[in-house]
């Protein structure tokens, strides 16, 4: 009995490595994101931008010997489904690495799942701060307040200012900017005059703003959505306060200006995507995705392109031989991927990303990007 | 309504037992089969193919038959519309997580003090809200659930808010720990099928008639002499014992919970499962769950329109059979016959009452 298990098992390895020798070997790649439900509109994105870098990889012939193939999954944004997808991935050998899924509560689901079963998974959007503390086997590519904070304190002090007032939205991600601005503002030498936090849906920061100008600090920080962002701005153009205004990523949007108008000028802002970035990889991917989908990708589209390209640079690294270990290891050792959310690494150690961000200002009624400090 | 008054008429002769059991075996033939299914051939199927995404389904489809058996019981048997159970279901789930995170304690006490967690806020929402009726009830429910929801999100002190709760150690019970994928699926279904003999005790019971008649005239019910208040309680109170109990296995089989899994949305697919199974039966609501969650499943490879596919199975299977899969009058017929919970005063003869 035991004997021919031993015999079948190699007479099945030798048929499948002739197998391998005679065609291309097939890879696959596991995509889970919601492709129906509350968030469909995300999912829907990264299936577009995917398939457009998978695409790309292919016809590079980048990887010989093998082809790869990426299985899209709909998760619906739900925990339970998103566990059935890790199992139905893990069952299936020719899967060797899964990106996915969009939100942190659902990528961790699935996440602790492909931990224990030791399944490399990138994520395009998770940011919250445990998930790459699940397991070596979890990666992200979307960087979060705690490398963004400490970026912009670097292009304050940089620029030469020393003093700083935040102002932050009273929640989880604003007490998250908070801390990342605060730490690496002080450990730079910087000074921070004020913290004012405001609950969400508040409109009115004549209060906050009269208050914070009191101190003369040499810049505002803001950390805040696009709608706050516009407010804010106005009522500080009102009281003819003249301190420069920086801020997260998160006010990154065409509203922003619209509704800010003039009193947004001078704004400064990083962020990992901006569609009218020059930079040539940029274009490409713009004007592929404006050419096939009828409209301009955002950010979210942009992280997807990017995690399936880091993804697929390592299994190219890997060779086609490559394994859910291997992938792993060559994931671990990315550095400098130039995607088109910015050149990309991860810690070899903490597996978080860090990138190279377009630092912005507003500047004549528009976005734009700005070289130097 | 004819369900109190079992009809040989409703009865289809392909829910009679085999003919080939007679007598005592005949009386143990369907505990047999269903006990098989859950043990024999479920865990089969696993070690056959080895797929552990079948296992995963398993699991799942266990938890909500607990949940769809225990929403049926509030809902259909005693007939007060709840649009809140995920809340509970939330409730039980945070509670063995930090009862065995933080207190360190063995699943052994987690499980039962989920669902008693569960069913202590069961009684709170009970007592305010029991003079309320239909759609006044369901209102109330669905403010509190989503009420727990939004307690389960923002108090981050205690539930760490959207960051959820991680590193939730598995079932283990004395020593032995349900590491692998079938041990976990064997645990989940031995409690789940303990809650489905405890539901089934109490509705097919004269306990049950009671909730029944309370349902259809809680008026007259309570000129009968039965104390309806107190029986809405109960049912409430043992509905949400049992979603609790569904929540600490959720906990403990996917070792991170976070407020996401107990959304607005989650109520209603127990209600659905509660509604396309049979609203009163409990066999239905067993059927419910395990069609609504294999379904979307084994609809995976049509790609976009799954839930489209989804939908539409709803909406034709209540279109064509609104009172569910397992109507409750053949329900209670069949519980009578098949696990001889009736009594049949000659040999053969139509079962009635409850033993």
């Amino acid at each position: 009995m035991r004997k021919n298990a031993i015999l079948g098992a190699v007479l099945g390895a030798m048929l499948a490595t002739t197998a391998v020798q005679a065609a291309d070997r097939e890879i696959v790649i596991g995509y889970q994101a919601p492709l129906s439900g509350d968030r469909s509109q995300y999912g829907e994105m990264f299936r577009n931008a995917a398939q457009i870098k998978l695409e790309e990889f292919n016809a590079s012939g980048k990887l010989a010997g093998a082809k790869v193939a990426i299985t899209f999954e709909d998760s619906k944004d739900d925990p339970k489904e998103a566990r059935n997808i890790a199992h139905k991935f893990l069952d299936n050998s020719k899967v060797v690495g899964v990106i996915g899924d969009f939100s942190s509560t659902v990528s961790m689901a699935a996440g602790e799942i492909y931990a224990a079963e030791k399944m490399p998974q990138l994520s395009q959007t998770a940011s919250h701060p445990d998930f790459t503390k699940l397991s070596p086997w979890q990666f992200r590519n979307i960087t979060t307040q705690a490398f963004e904070g400490p970026y912009n304190a670097d292009w304050i002090i940089a620029a030469g200012m020393k003093t700083a007032a935040v102002i932050y939205i009273q929640n989880d991600w604003g007490i998250s900017a908070l801390d990342g601005f605060v730490s690496g503002f002080k450990a730079k030498g910087g000074k921070i005059t004020a913290t004012e936090a405001f609950n969400p849906g508040n409109r009115d920061f004549r209060s906050i703003l009269t208050k914070v100008a009191r101190q003369k600090p040499d810049v505002i920080y803001l950390a805040m959505f696009y709608e706050e962002g516009a407010a804010f701005a106005q009522q500080r153009e009102q009281l003819g306060i003249k301190i420069p205004l920086y801020g997260t990523s998160s006010l990154y949007s065409p509203k922003l200006i619209e509704l800010g108008r003039e009193s947004v000028e001078g704004l400064h802002l990083a962020t990992t995507f901006t569609p009218d970035n020059p930079d040539p990889a940029v274009q490409t991917f713009v004007k592929e995705y404006a050419a096939r989908f009828k409209s301009e990708p955002g950010m979210f589209a942009a992280q997807a392109y990017d995690a399936v390209g880091i993804m697929l640079d390592a299994v190219a690294k890997a060779g086609p031989s490559v394994t859910r270990e291997s992938l792993r290891d060559a994931l671990a050792a990315t550095s400098g991927y130039p995607g088109v959310t910015g050149a990309t690494s991860f810690d070899p150690v903490t597996r978080e990303p860090a990138k190279a961000l377009a630092k912005m200002m507003v500047k004549d009624g528009r976005f734009q990007v700005v070289t130097g400090p | 309504m004819d369900v109190n008054v079992p009809d040989a008429r409703l009865m289809p002769d392909t829910l009679a037992p085999p003919a080939a059991f007679s007598g005592r075996g005949r009386r143990f033939a369907w505990t047999f089969l269903l006990l098989a299914v859950a043990f024999g051939a479920v865990p089969a199927a696993i070690v056959g193919t080895g797929s552990s995404y079948l296992a995963q389904i398993a699991i799942t489809t266990m938890i909500f038959v607990i949940l769809s058996a225990s929403l049926n019981h509030v809902t259909g048997t005693a007939g007060l519309l709840s649009i809140g159970h995920a809340a509970f279901y939330g409730i039980g789930a945070y509670a063995a997580a930090l009862l065995s995170t933080k207190l360190g304690l063995p699943f052994v006490v987690t499980l039962p003090a989920a669902g008693l967690i569960a069913a202590l806020f069961g009684f709170l929402v009970a007592l305010p809200t029991m003079r309320l009726v239909s759609i006044y009830f369901a209102v109330a429910t669905l403010g509190i659930g989503e009420m727990i929801y939004v307690v389960l999100l923002n108090w981050v002190d205690v539930t760490r808010g959207p960051m959820g709760i991680r590193g939730i150690p598995p079932i283990e019970l004395f020593g032995w720990q349900a590491d692998t994928l079938l041990s976990r699926y064997l645990a989940v279904a031995v409690i789940a099928v303990a809650c489905v003999w405890v539901l089934h005790r109490l509705t097919h019971s004269y306990y049950g008639n009671a909730l029944r008649a309370l349902r259809e005239d809680d008026q007259c019910a309570d000129s009968m002499g039965i104390n309806v208040e107190r029986l809405k309680i109960e049912s409430f109170v043992v509905a949400t014992f049992f979603a609790g109990i569904a929540g600490a296995l959720l906990a403990h089989t996917s070792a991170y919970i976070a407020p996401d899994n107990f959304r607005f949305m989650e109520s209603i697919l127990i209600l659905a499962m509660v509604v396309v199974g049979g609203l009163g039966s409990l066999p239905g609501a067993v059927v419910g769950a395990l069609f609504m969650i294999v379904l979307p499943e084994a609809l995976r490879d049509i790609g976009d329109y799954r839930m489209i596919a989804v939908g539409a199975t709803m909406f034709l299977s209540i279109l064509l059979l609104p009172k569910g899969m397992l109507a409750e009058g053949t329900a209670l017929g069949f519980v009578r016959r098949s696990f001889s919970r009736g009594w049949a005063t000659i040999a053969g003869g139509t079962p009635v009452g409850w033993k």
